[in-house]
């Protein structure tokens, strides 16, 4: 599918996403590269210039949002700040023509699903970032939508929570076996928890698989600057990629490379180099077994790695 | 003071520290001295007059043997000419027909504005709702009276396409004014609706309708009563301004339309009763003031409900 704004601005270049049913596919790319426009348009939100959109072997293009059957989970949440938690939840229920009293019973479920019992008499404006992210999502999964669309819904809250939420979201949408079409910015998140990737670029689908995959293979030079560190070398004039973690650290006598420690980040578990060799930065990954410190800057090491760790990029 | 605190565990001290804090001056605080003055000067002090007058049988300054009395809004009370309580109804039905009708005319405009994308046109509609604001309510009011008078636009057209034979009422009535009023105020109710339609986010209609509200169902669940207390505040204020109206009514409704202001403007400028014509300010105020509270009540309680607060 194609989408054009303006006339001018090509948003969604040629995009064919092929998403499997009860599958988390993430749609990751830097902002404005059309993911979010590409999200609107399953949802209904924006006609497709050319393209059609299908959902389990039915053509749904032209059919209005409100009768796509999928929930939607925005990045500001978008809860009815005049409805309390049930009502908010409710709310798609309730313009189903649900009875009322299956209505009540779905909505403490949901609101159970996602740990919000207690809840359901506040307002949103009286709820904590991480509950307003459940009420959202106990309100789209309410209506066992068929497809679940979220528009980088953690985006908002900490790193902490963010972290948990994401365990949380993943768990959910295995046991409700939802097909999950999920749209961020953070490699991290997508690496985390999708089944498949598809990295976009300028409206463009630069690569699409598993996160292993993106990762460990990735197809061009923009999916794998943009997933994690790099290193971009250039061998016989074909451009390769090597991870940091792909690099050893050895001393300068065993080496391929010999140079010296610029900066050294300490992550934690693992510290992250820049080291000067051969004429330009290389980045190292070295995970901390045992007590040694890291290394400072100025130490001389020495790089050594294998040569099948190298990706060979399409030019 | 707290700092550097989870704030969903510390908010009650927060609240109260903030509470504190506000009780000390700022330092600013004499900016508002002007307004102070103003208020003072023109509000307060001429309404406290006028409210004196309202119960002397004279000037008492002017005359010593003004005396007080309750005369005059027991002359309105009874009003055995029959003319002042015809004057508050129609004084009060004008106002709320020019209301309603600038609502009507107000809110699809604001919506349509408050959602637009596009910054040349949201500030070609802006110019247009507010160009009539540029020129006088008098000219304005000329304006209307070339138009809908008995050799006005509308009829002689209408006439000469031989639809009509006879000039339609259109003006020196009810209906003249209320056009006439409609047209000043709608900016008003234009502009107080934006500023709230504007500050909903759209992304709440998408919600409803990811949830199977359709536009108009969406349009009803979420956007509307959001926007109530714009709805509310653009409906008193032109209200307000529709019911203290003089110029307008007594140009557009000739000797067919008798309200309250043109009232107090015959007592004071041909009857000479200043005394009488204080009353029916007072009266005025009063019928302001009701409404004003009415509709904080409202407020106060659609917030309370609505957690708009």
């Amino acid at each position: 599918m194609s989408k054009t704004f303006d006339g001018k601005v090509v948003a969604v270049d040629g995009v064919t996403l092929d998403i499997a049913a009860g599958e988390f596919f993430s749609l990751l790319g830097p902002s404005g590269c059309g993911k979010t426009t590409s999200l609107r348009m399953i949802a209904g939100f924006e006609m497709p210039d050319a393209g059609r959109v299908h959902v389990g072997g039915q053509d749904i293009t032209d059919v209005p949002v409100h009768r796509r059957d999928m929930g939607m989970v925005f990045q500001s949440y978008a809860l009815f700040p005049h409805r309390t938690v049930v009502q908010n939840v409710a709310f798609g229920l309730r313009m189903r023509d649900v009875p009322r009293a299956d209505i009540d019973r779905r909505v403490a479920a949901a609101l159970a699903q996602v740990a919000l019992t207690g809840m359901e008499d506040r307002r949103p404006s009286q709820l904590s970032g991480g509950q307003q992210q459940r009420v959202a999502l106990a309100r789209a999964l309410v209506i066992e939508p068929r497809v679940l669309l979220c528009d980088e819904p953690l985006g908002a809250l900490d790193r902490k929570l963010r972290q948990q939420m994401q365990f949380e979201l993943k768990e959910l949408q295995r046991r409700l076996g939802v097909t999950l079409v999920f749209v961020t910015h953070d490699q991290e998140e997508a690496l985390a928890m999708s089944d498949r990737i598809a990295v976009m670029n300028r409206g463009r689908v630069e690569q699409v698989g598993a996160p292993t995959e993106i990762y460990g293979r990735p197809r061009t030079r923009f999916v794998a600057d943009f997933i994690g560190e790099i290193n971009l070398l250039e061998e016989a004039g074909k451009p390769r990629a090597l991870r940091p973690e792909k690099i050893q650290l050895v001393p300068p006598a065993q080496a391929r490379l010999s140079g010296t420690v610029e900066t050294a980040n300490f992550l934690g578990g693992a510290t992250l180099y820049r080291v000067q060799a051969g004429g330009r930065i290389w980045l190292a990954r070295e995970t901390h077994a045992g007590e040694r410190s890291p290394r400072s800057p100025g130490d001389p090491v020495g790089l050594a790695w294998n040569d099948a760790d190298i990706v060979t990029l399409e030019s | 003071m707290s700092f550097g605190v989870d704030r969903s565990i510390d908010l009650r001290h927060d609240t109260i520290c903030m509470a504190a804090a506000s009780h000390r001056p700022s330092p600013i605080a004499w900016l508002i001295a002007p307004a102070v003055l103003l208020f003072v000067l023109f509000f307060v002090l001429p309404f406290a007059v006028m409210a004196m007058m309202s119960v002397y049988s004279g000037n008492p300054v002017t005359n010593p043997n003004a005396y007080p009395t309750t005369r005059h809004y027991e002359r309105f009370i009874f009003d055995t000419a029959g003319i002042f309580h015809d004057a508050l109804w129609a004084t009060l039905r004008i106002g709320l027909v020019t209301t309603v009708i600038s609502l009507l005319i107000g809110y699809p405009l604001a919506h349509w504005m408050a959602r637009m994308h596009s910054r040349l046109g949201h500030a070609l509609a802006l110019t247009a709702v507010i160009a009539p604001l540029l020129t006088g309510i008098v000219v304005r009011t000329f304006a209307w009276m070339t138009i809908l008078q008995d050799k006005g636009v509308i009829n002689t057209t209408l006439m000469s396409w031989g639809v009509i034979h006879k000039p339609l009422p259109l003006m020196y009535n009810e209906f003249g004014t209320v056009v006439a009023l409609v047209h000043i105020y709608v900016p008003f109710m234009v502009l107080t609706l934006i500023g709230v339609i504007g500050r909903i986010d759209e992304r709440l209609e998408q919600a409803a309708r990811s949830l199977g509200a359709g536009r108009i169902r969406a349009f009803v669940e979420v956007t509307l009563p959001l926007s109530l207390p714009g709805i509310l505040a653009g409906s008193l204020l032109v209200f307000a301004l529709s019911i203290s109206a003089y110029v307008t009514p007594s140009l557009m409704g000739g000797t067919e339309v008798l309200t309250l202001p043109m009232l107090i403007a015959q007592q004071v400028g041909t009857s000479f009763n200043p005394n009488f014509a204080g009353a029916l300010g007072v009266v005025l105020l009063l019928v302001c003031l009701v409404i004003v509270i009415a509709y904080n009540r409202i407020l106060a309680r659609l917030s309370g409900e609505q957690g708009l607060a």
